[in-house]
């Protein structure tokens, strides 16, 4: 098991350096010449050539690449040429938001999409398992901006349950949550759906599988083939789409961030590129990767836990 | 080769766990977190709005409004904006200042003005270090053209100085004292910390202190305990980041907010639906918008081309379309309330299309295709496509070329540009305005290429000239020299549409924007 994960985490920092230079070099490429956008018509010879310097764009791109993973390695992902505040200060303040909201909405949804979907199986064909079936397919086919506007106009504005801007006060547990119930209600809606419809399938192929029929000829309690045996196996899928899913999820958190006007990772990342603002770009960029492999990985770890004949390599 | 063993890890289904859990969930969704809330801001609390997050509480590298908005309230300028609708300014720090010559202003500072956190009462010396550390070289601060011709500052006294020119400068009165360029800050308190600040302000002096930055969320001020002058009207000020112009209407029909500039796609169903306790105002905003025509391009070089161009776009048609009704056209690029400003155009804003076609018929161009740039905002798109009705109805094809903001920004530089709609903002002084046109842009900001030695003379004799008649007339001649050389059809200033409750009393620019240290309660 230990050699599976470091291999599986020495191979997600390969990953990591290879999808940062990448997106380093797409950054870099992209049209737009930050010092303008930075400096904006004000701007003289002098000046736009020291911001140029400052933020080393007067050196070739290979150079800026092997400074950029220099200094990353020292913990320095350089200044914000705005504020002149540490990138890593401006990038580790917006994480935890985005973190948050994204666990939160992908824990209640894969909670209730996991119950739905093992009652849909459980009780294949049924009224239950038809409207489950309705429902899920509903909740995947309509986007997450219509769920947020319309949750704000109903729940924010008419009913005034829930706050419709930002993220809560800091230290304030209680009024964080508060600030949490839309957005995630928003980008995990859809997941609802989507896990449910997941597990239902997955529970039906290992309900029919022969060591459920085993199981059952044993004389074996219903609830414990079903939770004991059946949906560990039928999880697993369910695991690695979740792993996958954060990616999904950090993008949607990015128009989340925005109608909810929330601090967060995706906001700084459309701010910044907006204003090519590459150092901070490259940070955000970088924690946002740092994220997915993070939980791709924690995935396969999970998986390889709950199924021996992963670890085993089989 | 070896089988490998395998072992299932007994880790039984947390199913009671899961279904404790799941109740709990639902059971906080459904009680808990769902309490109502107040719908309106707590008593002595102001809860508004700002469109982006801060940059720099550092007047030497704050730019625009926002950081502005803020700086305001926390720090003192020897003089303030007027709020109201006419242009003006009222003593802030200086208990009296005048311009003794054209380049020597003298003044002399309250003896009421603190520095919070022990930093003192604020001298000459705190103004000189304010001003002249902005037109220090090794600082490279982004605010020096701000400072024009500044010399130095003379300090004359503890709180007596005179500031001293190198040549006359006229915008210092609208756009250097009372805007950014002109908060005193603490020299003690900057150099305690090596000199420069961030978001993070060591001392301030206003009516409000600052008391919280959080980060892409907020900005709280809270009231100065030790400010002595007129009191500030609100204990705490809450200044929340919401980037979109509907968020921010959003929540402030939520009752989370108490002001917010609203969208101009909404002024009509405020207008006819209003919401209970609230007014909607509207300011003349001080953006200029036009088109502009490359005249390096050589398919630009036609002057009768060009002409006719002007004379084929319907600029009410555009404001009906683009801009709901909600904004004027402009006659150039000096907004009404300014000096210099235009009471017509040349070319009128309204279509003239016989005359057009008559200009199209003596420039001999045909099978004209063009292409106009355009920055991806719904408003500009909405315009450009009105544009290439018009031009179409004089045999022009327009196709729309449409970038996002940074390649956008870069077009100046491009001489292949044939048209664009630009869109520039503007401080109350007509000298920021035309700065832009001068020879010496042309390519940087000057996209038209457009050169006139009378107009480049003009620039720079009107920013010294104290008489407001004469610097007015030339500032009229300066746009006429502009819309002549065929180069720019001017289109709108837009207009600044606020909403608030009644329980308060907003104090704005006159182009909308707020003062927040002069905001009241009703």
């Amino acid at each position: 098991m230990l050699s599976y994960v470091i291999k599986r985490i020495g191979l997600a920092a390969v990953i990591t350096v290879l999808a940062v230079s990448a997106l380093f070099l797409i950054v870099h490429m992209i049209p737009g010449d930050p010092v303008s956008t930075m400096l904006g018509p004000r701007a003289t010879p002098e000046m736009r050539a020291a911001l140029e310097a400052r933020m080393g764009l007067d050196k070739p791109l290979i150079a800026q690449i092997g400074l950029f993973f220099a200094n990353m390695l020292r913990g320095d992902l350089g200044m914000d040429v705005f504020s002149n505040r540490p990138v890593t200060d401006i990038v580790l303040n917006q994480v935890p938001y985005t973190l948050t909201l994204i666990l939160v909405s992908i824990s209640w949804s894969a909670v209730l999409g996991i119950a739905l979907g093992c009652y849909s199986a459980v009780n294949r064909n049924s009224l239950g398992d038809r409207l489950t079936g309705i429902l899920s397919v509903s909740v995947i086919a309509v986007p997450a901006f219509v769920v947020a506007l319309y949750s704000l106009l109903i729940f924010a504005v008419k009913l005034q349950w829930f706050p419709a801007i930002g993220a809560g006060d800091a230290g304030d547990w209680g009024d964080q949550l508060h600030h949490l119930v839309l957005p995630s209600l928003a980008i995990g809606l859809s997941w609802v759906g989507y896990i449910a419809r997941l597990v239902r399938a997955s529970m039906l192929e290992v309900l029919g599988e022969g060591h459920i029929r085993t199981a059952r000829a044993f004389g074996l309690p219903e609830r414990r083939i079903v939770f004991g045996y059946a949906l560990r196996l039928a999880i697993l899928p369910t695991v690695t789409v979740i792993g996958v899913g954060m990616g999904f999820l950090l993008s949607a958190a990015v128009f989340t961030e925005i109608v909810f006007s929330r601090p967060g990772l995706g906001k700084l990342v459309i701010d910044s590129i907006t204003t090519r603002n590459y150092p901070v770009v490259m940070g955000s960029v970088l924690f946002s990767t740092l994220i997915f492999v993070a939980s791709t990985t924690l995935a396969d770890i999970i998986n390889a836990i709950l199924d021996p004949r992963i670890r085993a390599g089989k | 080769m070896t089988t490998p063993n395998i072992s299932w890890t007994r880790i039984g289904l947390p199913r009671r766990s899961f279904l404790k859990g799941a109740t709990a969930l639902g059971g906080l969704a459904a009680t808990g977190l769902m309490l109502p809330r107040p719908a309106h801001a707590a008593e002595g609390t102001l809860k508004t709005r700002t469109y982006a997050d801060i940059r720099s509480m550092d007047p030497a590298f704050s730019q625009g409004v926002v950081d502005e908005e803020i700086q305001a309230a926390i720090y003192n300028k020897l003089i303030q904006y007027n709020p109201g609708r006419q242009w003006g300014w009222q003593l802030d720090a200086a208990d009296m200042i005048e311009q003794v010559d054209d380049t020597h202003i003298n003044f002399a500072l309250k003896d009421t003005i603190g520095f919070t956190n022990g930093f003192g009462a604020m001298t000459a010396e705190d103004v000189k270090f304010s001003f002249e550390r902005i037109i220090d070289d090794t600082l490279e601060s982004t605010n020096k053209p701000d400072w024009g011709p500044l010399d130095h500052v003379e300090v004359t006294g503890e709180r007596t100085g005179t500031i001293v020119l190198k040549n006359a400068f006229q915008p210092l009165w609208s756009i250097t004292l009372p805007y950014i360029a002109g908060n005193i800050v603490s020299k003690a308190a900057f150099e305690s910390v090596g000199g420069k600040i961030d978001t993070q302000p060591v001392a301030t002096s206003g009516p409000y202190l600052h008391a919280g930055w959080e980060q892409k969320q907020k900005t709280t001020l809270r009231r100065n305990p030790d400010w002595q002058g007129e009191p500030a009207a609100f204990d705490e000020i809450q200044i929340y980041h919401i980037d979109d112009e509907k968020a921010a209407e959003i929540a402030f029909e939520a009752g989370e907010i108490d002001f917010t500039r609203v969208s101009l796609d909404s002024v009509e169903r405020l207008k006819s639906s209003p919401i209970e306790g609230t007014t909607l105002d509207e300011y003349p905003s001080l953006y200029y918008v036009w088109v502009g025509m490359n005249l390096d391009n050589p398919k630009m070089a036609n002057p009768k081309l060009r002409q006719a161009i002007q004379y084929a776009i319907d600029v009410p048609t555009i404001m009906a379309a683009a801009y709901f009704g909600a904004a004027e056209p402009s006659t150039g690029i000096i907004a009404p309330g300014l000096p210099g400003h235009r009471e017509t155009s040349l070319t009128g804003a309204a279509a003239n299309l016989e005359k057009a076609q008559a200009l199209m018929a003596e420039s001999g161009e045909g099978n004209v295709s063009l292409t106009i740039s355009v920055l991806n905002k719904s408003a500009n798109v909405t315009a450009a496509q009105i544009i290439q009705a018009n031009l179409a109805a004089i045999g022009i094809t327009l196709e729309i070329s449409l970038h996002e903001g940074a390649t956008f920004w870069e077009l100046g530089s491009d001489a292949n540009v044939e048209m664009v709609l630009n869109r520039y903002s503007m401080t109350p002084d007509p000298y920021y305005a035309t700065s832009w046109f001068i020879s010496e842009q042309a390519g940087i900001w000057n996209w038209e290429r457009f050169k006139n030695e009378e107009f480049d003379a003009l620039h720079l004799t009107a920013q010294s000239e104290a008489d407001p008649v004469k610097r007015a007339e030339m500032y009229v001649r300066a746009q006429d020299l502009m819309e002549e050389s065929g180069a720019y059809k001017f289109l709108t200033h837009e207009a600044t549409p606020v909403i608030y409750r009644n329980s308060i009393v907003p104090a704005l620019r006159p182009d909308g924007l707020p003062l927040y240290r002069y905001f009241g309660a009703a």
